[in-house]
């Protein structure tokens, strides 16, 4: 145990990069969620079709693999990024899928009265969105969403395979130096398991502060 | 204040709306009536640009409409004539995630662009008027369906229209509750506001309404005067309607 307290702040730091990678994923990754689930709904059909194709795509292929063609693949094309920006692009884009189906599922849950309400004040269509329609339809998305995240938590373990030294990785480094495993993985587990348990009750704390109306 | 002319509307193959021809004049209060799926929501829905005609063509608060505009075209006028208009729906549709007040003033910040003092004030006494100052910072969900139905009025005034439109406003409520909506109504009429109000209640379109439409099947089968149209209607149809009430 005493090797895993004196490499302490090199797995912090681990663990600070998986949280930078969570946080920074999960905001690109909803501003996608947000255009493709709004392409589904609004588009016309080809825009419909390419927001469709990209939802199949993404959630029918492995993560790992979506990751390794971004870090990888695009080498072919003369697209050389760095490790931790093609965490950020991979997982944004995978998250995005994701997110875009809960979020679509939400705005349609929202009566369609709201609108015509909305409409039939002299509300544009784009202020309606913004105003009545989307406030209503995040606090729908908000428990959906959180497992998404926390999901997202989790994998993000999967670029330690494209050389950034997240959690997962800095205890891959120091096995490799110090040759024993047990108190290195049960650390990063136990890191693991206070993030995920910090993310859920943010989360709960949010979706109680957006339920004040019900 | 209302003018259609061969307003027609069909849902792909379905006719809800066969050529109407009707006009509801200024500070005119016109209740129409008819059986379901006669096409009196639908025909209150248009002339606010929620239905979109397929045919012919209307005048509501000096701006024309007719099927034969471009969409964009259209568009841009039936937005000008939403300025103008307030809606009152069977549901309420009140916005669950404002209070009542934000409900009140929403469109007054967002579309007309009030500052918020200005709008909060006028806000306030609409509520006054419904009688619901008291409850301006609770949520909808916490109100009974009358008094959701009361802010929801507050709400459509508060663009100051000239014209107001309810699609049975009092469907939706308790027997017991239907009373004092339909008071907030009644009071709106005796200031001289220009309605047109789909209804089931009979005994209000009677005593509120200065003309009754009759309708059936997408069509007006009769309208009059209260009085005569309850008392002696003409058409069978219409006889046929008043006698299951």
């Amino acid at each position: 145990m005493d090797v895993v307290i004196e490499n302490l702040p090199f797995l912090l730091r681990g663990a600070y990069y998986t949280l930078l990678i969570t946080i920074v994923s999960m905001f690109f990754g909803s501003i996608i969620a947000v255009f493709v689930a709004v392409a589904r709904l609004k588009g016309n059909r080809p825009i419909r079709w390419m927001a469709r194709a990209y939802v199949s795509i993404i959630r029918g292929t492995p993560t790992l693999v979506q990751i390794i063609i971004v870090y990888y693949g695009l080498v072919d094309y003369g697209i050389k990024l760095q490790p931790l920006t093609a965490a950020y692009i991979a997982l944004s884009i995978s998250i995005g899928a994701y997110l875009s189906e809960t979020l679509r599922g939400a705005l349609q849950s929202i009566p369609k009265g709201q609108m015509e309400a909305a409409y039939a004040s002299g509300m544009t269509p784009v202020q309606t969105m913004r105003r009545i329609i989307f406030p209503q339809a995040i606090r729908v998305a908000i428990p959906p969403a959180g497992n998404t995240f926390i999901g997202m938590l989790k994998e993000t373990s999967l670029v330690s395979v494209i050389t950034v030294t997240e959690l997962l990785r800095s205890s891959q480094l120091l096995i490799a130096q110090y040759y024993v495993y047990m108190p290195f993985y049960i650390s990063i587990a136990i890191m693991y398991w206070i993030m995920s348990t910090g993310f859920s009750f943010l989360l709960e704390r949010l979706e109680k502060r957006l339920s004040i109306y019900v | 204040m209302i003018k259609t002319t061969a307003l027609s509307k069909s849902f792909q193959q379905l006719e809800v709306l066969k050529e109407i021809d009707v006009q509801v004049n200024s500070g005119e209060v016109v209740a129409i009536l008819g059986p379901s799926g006669s096409g009196k929501s639908t025909l209150l829905r248009c002339f606010n640009g929620l239905e979109e005609l397929t045919g012919g063509s209307m005048q509501v608060c000096g701006v024309l409409v007719d099927a034969k505009q471009s969409k964009k075209e259209r568009t841009k006028r039936i937005r000008q004539i939403r300025l103008n208009t307030g809606m009152v729906f069977q549901q309420f549709n009140l916005y669950p995630h404002k209070t009542v007040l934000q409900n009140v003033i929403e469109a007054l910040l967002i579309v007309k662009k009030w500052p918020k003092e200005r709008a909060v004030e006028k806000g306030e006494s609409l509520l006054a008027r419904v009688g619901l100052l008291e409850k301006k910072d609770v949520y909808p969900s916490r109100l009974s369906g009358g008094q959701q139905q009361r802010v929801a009025i507050a709400r459509a005034l508060a663009m100051e229209p000239d014209l107001m439109l309810f699609d049975e406003p009092t469907s939706s409520l308790d027997p017991e509750l239907v009373d004092e909506v339909l008071a907030v109504i009644k009071e709106l009429a005796k200031d001289g506001m220009t309605m047109a109000v789909v209804t089931h209640e009979m005994q209000f379109a009677r005593e509120v309404a200065d003309r009754i439409i009759f309708m059936a099947d997408g069509v007006i089968v009769e309208e009059g005067k209260p009085e005569a149209f309850f008392t002696n209607p003409e058409t069978d149809r219409a006889k046929k309607f008043l006698k299951k009430k």
